[in-house]
């Protein structure tokens, strides 16, 4: 994988040591407690809750090490190399986008190049068959995630307001949050007051003041790009380090190829690639936290006799029930600057829209965000995803800086027919690629209609003209959902896959349904909660 | 020529340079040149920028230049191309057949190259291959010719506004890092960021 990279990465990281090779392997032939498959938002965490406990464990990450300072730049194309850009085939009226778009490699995963946009889920989240008809209902309630979201909150100093008016948590945060606010956040608080709609300023994985050695954040709004000052979290920065720190060995620049199974059918360990040669981690419990698309990818490449339909796959819904969250962008022209280049991106929100509201006429609902954003990114979406080219994007780009924008964050219905499956193609160890297929229901393209409408008006009302709407989706959730019943889920409360005691699966991929939140605390609240149980079960 | 349609004709990102971390600074000193093509031969080049001078409304050659310089690196990254829609060619070769079979359109309909037809001539190009309508033969369905404007769009104006002439035409405050931005409230500016000129 070497070649993939400019800067040559260390790949064997423990205690003090830092190796370029994998001959001083902590655990080379040894069978561990726990092996993890990718380091992003859930690997962090289980690596760190795990190695804290006392367990062997090692993190095998496909990406590098990232060193912000050497790899990062406060540029977007630059920062394009640093997504997961391995070909994906993608089909469907709605096909989605990955790389940048929703993919992150290298240790940290999404975190690196994540908004730091940091929700609960509420509590109707859980229970949307129960509530609405619609999706299915999770098996845990949010009573049940509600310790660990305060814990990973207070882990990272979420920054947020005094009083948050949604959902079942209203605050204090952790910190203080941030002041003061971006022009287009100003805006946007304004178009929102005029219309009764209310909104606060963003609860963020970004601390308001200086946290762990780390300074505060310097308004450059370069988030998706990668940190370059460390005041944004990330498990790069934070949970991976101390997991370390704690004992735990990362393999980096190694791509996992296959989850090893034995004659009973339990998992033993991984087979690994590293610069075109093969290893093996043996490791008593695999947890695999490679995100939507490679993780449904990773079960169904390790099919073996025992298992011919691939790991976890008795019901046939791994890979299935992908979802993710309609994305949409408006922009409205003022007639004073906005410069929506300043800023963290995201610094006002809405969730006044979240919770069904049957005479709408759809179910379930969305957030809405003040979102800044950089040339490149504004440029490209206006070009492909709404035929904005030409002398009008030049003549806008020319005004740029008088626009405002609203990003919506959009609840989407699981439906079986979105899913991940095997291509016919095959990538460079020989693997067969992903195909990924995705379309919008009828309740989805509602509740869009419905949001972009909302944007607007709260543009108009702060006095903005000439709106455009950009096509966007944004995160990946579901694929290998929880849930009671072995046969309408891949994994139960605690993400162990109900085929194969000793075989975890705690990621984004485990979403039974998208709530119309960004996911990344969920995705960490459940594995500290997974974490927990590995831990209580060891202890047996 | 552009630069007089700029809100921020004083304005000059470069010059701000010496504020920002080496490691962008050398990402971003290099889009001024001087390019060295490893892939696309002279006639290639100027088939994408001929596409690009419509694409991005771009007539500096320079900018270009520097963008033809970006497909010709990005057809050859070992890195993968994110997406890709079953039975369209990889993008390499999606891009190169393209812009082959753009030239080939023009000469049968016009007895020119892509380059040498008009200017109204070539934006009808792009608008028809954007929907897929120009003709279907060797393969060119509705779907393959829709996606390569989009691929060949993507990797246009991820360049073009990449470039700091172009960053600096918009009025961006550009890297930034490490200083940072003080003043982020509506309506206030760090003295060093791009201010506009009275009646421009
Ligand atoms: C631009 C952008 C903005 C976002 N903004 C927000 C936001 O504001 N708020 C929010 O809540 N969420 C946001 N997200 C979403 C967030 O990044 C994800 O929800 C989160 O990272 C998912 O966590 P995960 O652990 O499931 O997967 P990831 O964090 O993606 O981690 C998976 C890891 O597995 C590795 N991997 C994959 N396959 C293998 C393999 N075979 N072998 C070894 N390693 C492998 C990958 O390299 C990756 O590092 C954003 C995402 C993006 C891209
Ligand atoms: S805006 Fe703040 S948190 Fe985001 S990248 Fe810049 S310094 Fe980091």
């Amino acid at each position: 994988m070497a070649e993939r990279i400019s800067v040559q990465h260390n790949c064997d990281h423990y205690n003090a040591e830092r190796y370029p090779h994998l001959n001083k392997r902590k655990f080379g032939n040894q069978e561990v407690d726990a092996v993890i498959v990718g380091l992003g938002a859930a690997g962090g965490v289980l690596l760190y809750e795990l190695a804290q406990a006392g367990l062997d464990v090692v993190g095998i990450e496909a990406g590098p090490f990232w060193d912000p300072q050497a790899d990062f730049a406060s540029d977007e194309l630059h920062a394009q190399s640093l997504a997961w850009n391995d070909t994906r085939l993608s089909t469907g009226n709605d096909a989605l986008e990955f790389g940048a778009n929703n993919s992150g490699r290298g240790v940290g995963g999404g975190t690196v190049h994540f908004t730091g946009v940091f929700y609960r889920f509420h509590e109707s989240d859980f229970r949307v068959r129960t509530l609405d008809g619609a999706g299915e209902d999770w098996p845990i309630d949010y009573a049940d995630l509600a310790p660990y979201y305060s814990k990973i909150e207070q882990e990272i100093k979420v920054s947020g307001p005094k009083e948050f008016p949604w959902g079942a948590f209203h605050g204090p945060y952790p910190y203080p949050e941030r002041s003061p606010i971006s022009g287009n956040a100003e805006i946007f608080r304004r178009g929102c007051a005029e219309l009764g709609i209310r909104s606060t300023v963003a609860p963020l994985a970004i601390p308001s003041a200086p946290f762990d050695g780390r300074p505060p954040c310097i308004n450059r709004g370069f988030c998706n790009q990668g940190c370059m000052p460390n005041a944004k979290f990330s498990t790069l920065i934070h949970h991976v380090p101390k997991a370390i720190a704690q004992g735990a060995e990362v393999l980096t620049d190694c791509m996992v190829t296959r989850i090893l199974v034995d004659k009973q059918g339990r998992v033993t360990g991984v087979e690994f690639n590293h610069d075109g040669k093969y290893y093996e981690q043996k490791a008593q419990v695999v947890i695999v936290a490679a995100f939507a698309v490679e993780t449904p990818r990773l079960l169904l490449n390790s099919a073996c006799s025992q298992f011919p339909d691939g790991l976890a796959n008795s019901s046939g819904l791994v890979g299935k029930y992908l979802m993710t969250h309609s994305g949409h962008d408006v922009y409205a022209r003022f007639d004073q600057e906005i410069r929506l280049y300043k800023g963290t991106p995201v610094l006002a929100v809405s969730q006044d829209f979240y919770e069904t509201d049957l005479s709408r006429g759809f179910v379930r609902g969305y957030s809405l965000h003040a979102h800044g954003s950089r040339p490149l990114g504004m440029a490209v979406k206006a070009a492909t995803n709404a035929g904005i080219w030409g002398q009008k994007l030049r003549e806008i780009m020319l005004h740029w800086n008088y626009y405002a924008r609203i990003t919506l964050v959009g609840e989407v219905l699981p439906d079986i027919q979105n899913c991940v499956t095997l291509s016919e193609e095959k990538d460079e160890y020989g693997l067969p690629r992903a195909q990924v297929h995705f379309s919008y229901g009828a309740n989805d393209q509602k509740l869009i209609a419905h949001g972009i409408d909302k944007c607007k008006e709260i543009l108009a009302a702060a006095g903005g003209r000439d709106p455009f709407v950009v096509p966007d989706s944004a995160h990946l959730m579901g694929g290998c959902r929880m849930g009671k019943d072995p046969q309408n889920s891949v994994v139960n409360e605690f993400c162990r896959s109900h085929d194969i005691p000793n075989l975890y699966i705690c990621d984004a991929s485990v979403f039974v349904t998208s709530g119309a939140a960004n996911p990344t605390e969920t995705v960490m609240a459940l594995a500290a909660r997974t974490a927990g149980r590995i831990i209580r079960e060891g202890k047996k | 020529m552009m630069r007089s349609e700029s809100l921020y004709p004083d304005y000059d990102v470069l010059a701000l340079q010496d504020e920002w971390d080496a490691h962008t600074r050398q990402i971003v000193g290099k889009r001024l040149g001087p390019f060295q093509f490893k892939l696309l031969t002279p006639e290639q080049q100027d088939l994408i920028k001929a596409v690009a001078r419509q694409l991005a409304y771009e007539h500096r050659e320079e900018v270009l230049t520097w963008i033809a310089a970006h497909v010709d690196e990005q057809l050859l990254s070992p890195l993968g191309e994110a997406q890709r829609r079953p039975g369209v060619p990889p993008q390499k070769e999606l891009i190169l057949s393209g812009i082959e079979a753009l030239n080939s359109w023009a000469k049968e309909k016009f007895f020119k190259g892509f380059q040498s037809i008009r200017q109204e001539q070539q934006l009808e190009f792009l608008q028809l291959l954007e929907v897929g309508g120009l003709p279907q033969d060797h393969g060119w369905t509705v779907e393959k010719q829709k996606e390569l404007f989009k691929k060949l769009t993507g990797l246009v104006i991820s360049a073009h506004y990449s470039h700091p002439w172009v960053w600096s035409d918009i009025g961006y405050g550009g890297p930034a890092y490490p200083r940072g931005y003080v003043r982020v409230e509506l309506g206030l500016t760090d003295p060093w960021e791009p201010k506009q000129v009275p009646g421009s």
